[in-house]
């Protein structure tokens, strides 16, 4: 190949590249703007009022806190939850269970992961929700629920519910990147841990689980971004209502998420200010995943940028 | 002499596949012992028999006896086998997430706490028996992925030397290194022989005769030959010896 054509290719390859990176966006700057452009009447009419605690359809109240907390909340009880158990499953599938277990339990991970979040929402809304209530928030509300974190009455469908019909959801994420993570550890480097005495626990803490430290954090800020944006499963068993968390902050009344609030309304909204309040609370919570990930991202280049220095 | 390490009738396999067949040898304790052969003829797995690393891949079996100071090390806490006997391997594999003095003191602080400045100390000590400490001084917390690949090679061996094993197993350390980073480990491999046994397997003939006290040949997974150094390579007994020293073999 001569000297021309590898220029050649190399820069069709550059315009490419370049191009469908333009795309992108200018796709992302399309939806900003029609989000800006969409609840433009109703920052117009008053720009702290999506800053309100109540939303009140009847008397033209639109307070977005309750959502906005109640997406942040959900979505970090539900991290909360899957991390330990992602961790625990994925360290336990690649350096204790059998090989055929572990080769059989990878395929159903992966399967998980592809299950669609209506189906999640069914599957919450009828199983979940009543062993829930008989198995967790009853004992519970029934014995420590004086605190009003976790005070009665204790409904089916509950902040509870949704963040952990969500924790099942982002499980798969989480585990089926750290499990690929950590079965990719060099071997020289487990041998070599090993050769100095070191147990299989001691491998994992010291070896695998360093070494996969930072895809294991991006997984879980893929998983975060899945669990804020989620909306059919969320919508099912959140039960969407405003009570929570200025009437009652406990974790098993009934709440809202951003997405459950616009999945619920938006179609039958037909007061103005009403679909741009809607969609004003869009826009915060693209905001609110755009911070996520683009502080993520630092923070990764910050760590690589790091090793890779010393 | 004394002996220091001693297998009986060692055999082992991959599967169905027998690599090692029937390896009786006597190490000498603080001496260097070369073992040379072929590829593929089963060096690594033998060394690997005598740290117990052999049996952590799937499938794999050892029959046979080994010994540590009369102690049978099939009977010992495979752990307590790998803190005695240290291991080198041929490509340099410090730990990429741990700084260089984190490096040296990672098995150390496996087997309990240590306070900082013993823990210095180690270090300090290690890497000057490995000719390091003044090449790296400055700066103990870089990672130790930054050195050159010699410079690894031998953070590597102070790592292992910092547990204070008896017996080092050395799998061709200086394969992947250039010649002046070979020669200084082939110094400090002559240097550690006040202290330790030396077990090296080495592709590099030359490098058995300028090293090590002993040599011993193993061609096909069957012990050929073994004999002090001068010996082995001035009348060896066997052809095949023979012809494999003089260089006539793949
Ligand atoms: N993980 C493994 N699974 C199956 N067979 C293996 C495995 N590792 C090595 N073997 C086989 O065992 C035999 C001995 O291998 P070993 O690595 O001990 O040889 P070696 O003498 O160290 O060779 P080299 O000089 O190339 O390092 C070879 O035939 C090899 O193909
Ligand atoms: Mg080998």
């Amino acid at each position: 190949m001569n000297k021309k054509s590898i220029f050649f290719k190399d820069s069709a390859f550059k315009y490419l590249v370049g191009g469908s990176s333009l795309i992108v966006v200018a796709f992302f700057v399309m939806i900003f703007v029609m989000l800006a452009v969409r609840s433009y009447p109703s920052m117009a009419n008053d720009p702290l009022m999506i800053f309100g605690s109540t939303w009140d359809v009847n008397s033209g109240l639109y307070g977005g806190i309750p959502a906005i907390l109640g997406t942040l909340a959900s979505s970090a009880i539900a991290v909360a939850l899957a991390v330990p158990i992602s961790l625990g499953m994925s360290v336990f599938f690649t350096e204790y269970a059998p090989r055929r277990v572990r080769a059989a339990l990878s395929i159903v991970i992966d399967m998980l992961a592809t299950i669609p979040s209506v189906i999640f929402g069914i599957w919450g809304l009828w199983i979940v929700a009543p062993l829930v209530k008989t198995y967790v928030q009853d004992p519970i509300v029934g014995s420590i629920g004086f605190i009003p974190l976790f005070s009665g009455p204790a409904y089916g469908l509950s902040l509870f519910l949704a963040s952990l019909v969500l924790t099942f959801m982002i499980v798969p994420i989480i585990s089926s990147l750290t499990i690929s993570l950590l079965s990719t550890t060099p071997v020289e480097l487990r041998e070599a841990m090993i050769s100095l005495g070191a147990t299989r626990w001691e491998v994992v803490r010291h070896v695998a689980l360093p070494f996969s430290k930072l895809g294991i954090f991006a997984s879980i800020i893929l998983a975060l971004g899945r669990a804020l944006g989620e909306t059919m499963a969320v919508t099912m068993v959140i039960g969407n209502s405003f009570i929570w968390p200025f009437s009652s902050i406990s974790l098993f009344s009934p709440a809202s998420t951003i997405t459950s609030k616009i999945a619920s309304e938006l179609y039958e909204a037909v007061d103005v200010l009403h679909v741009s309040s809607l969609v004003e609370l869009g826009l915060i919570l693209l905001v609110i995943t755009l911070l996520v990930n683009s502080s993520a991202r630092l923070v990764i280049t910050r760590i690589s940028r790091r090793n890779a220095s010393g | 002499m004394a002996t220091k390490l001693v297998t009986e009738r060692l055999s082992a396999w991959f599967g169905k596949k027998q690599v090692l067949k029937d390896i009786s040898i006597a190490f000498e304790e603080r001496q260097v012992t070369a073992l040379v052969g072929p590829s593929g003829c089963g060096k690594s797995t033998f060394i690997r028999c005598l740290n117990r690393m052999h049996e952590l891949n799937p499938g794999a079996r050892v029959e046979g006896k080994a010994f540590l100071d009369g102690i049978d090390i099939y009977g010992m806490d495979p752990m307590d086998v790998r803190r005695k006997i240290g291991m080198v391997f041929q490509k340099p594999n410090p730990f990429p997430n741990m700084s260089i003095s984190d490096n040296v003191v990672a098995g150390i602080k496996l087997s309990g706490e240590k306070s900082k400045a013993d823990l210095d100390a180690i270090v300090e000590r290690t890497l000057k028996s490995v000719g390091l400490y003044d090449e790296v001084k400055d700066d103990l917390r870089r990672s130790g992925a930054s050195l050159s690949g010699g410079q690894q090679q031998r953070l590597c061996i102070a790592r292992a030397l910092a547990m204070e094993p008896e017996v080092i197993l050395m799998d061709e350390p200086t394969s992947a290194l250039d010649p002046a980073s070979t020669s200084r480990i082939e110094d400090l491999i002559r240097k550690l022989k006040s202290e330790i046994t030396v077990i090296i397997i080495t592709h590099n003939v030359g490098q058995a005769a300028r090293i090590s006290d002993k040599t011993a040949f193993l061609y096909l997974g069957e012990l050929i030959e073994y004999n002090d150094t001068k010996e082995f390579f001035e009348s060896p007994k066997s052809p095949i010896t023979e012809r494999y020293i003089t260089g006539r073999f793949g």
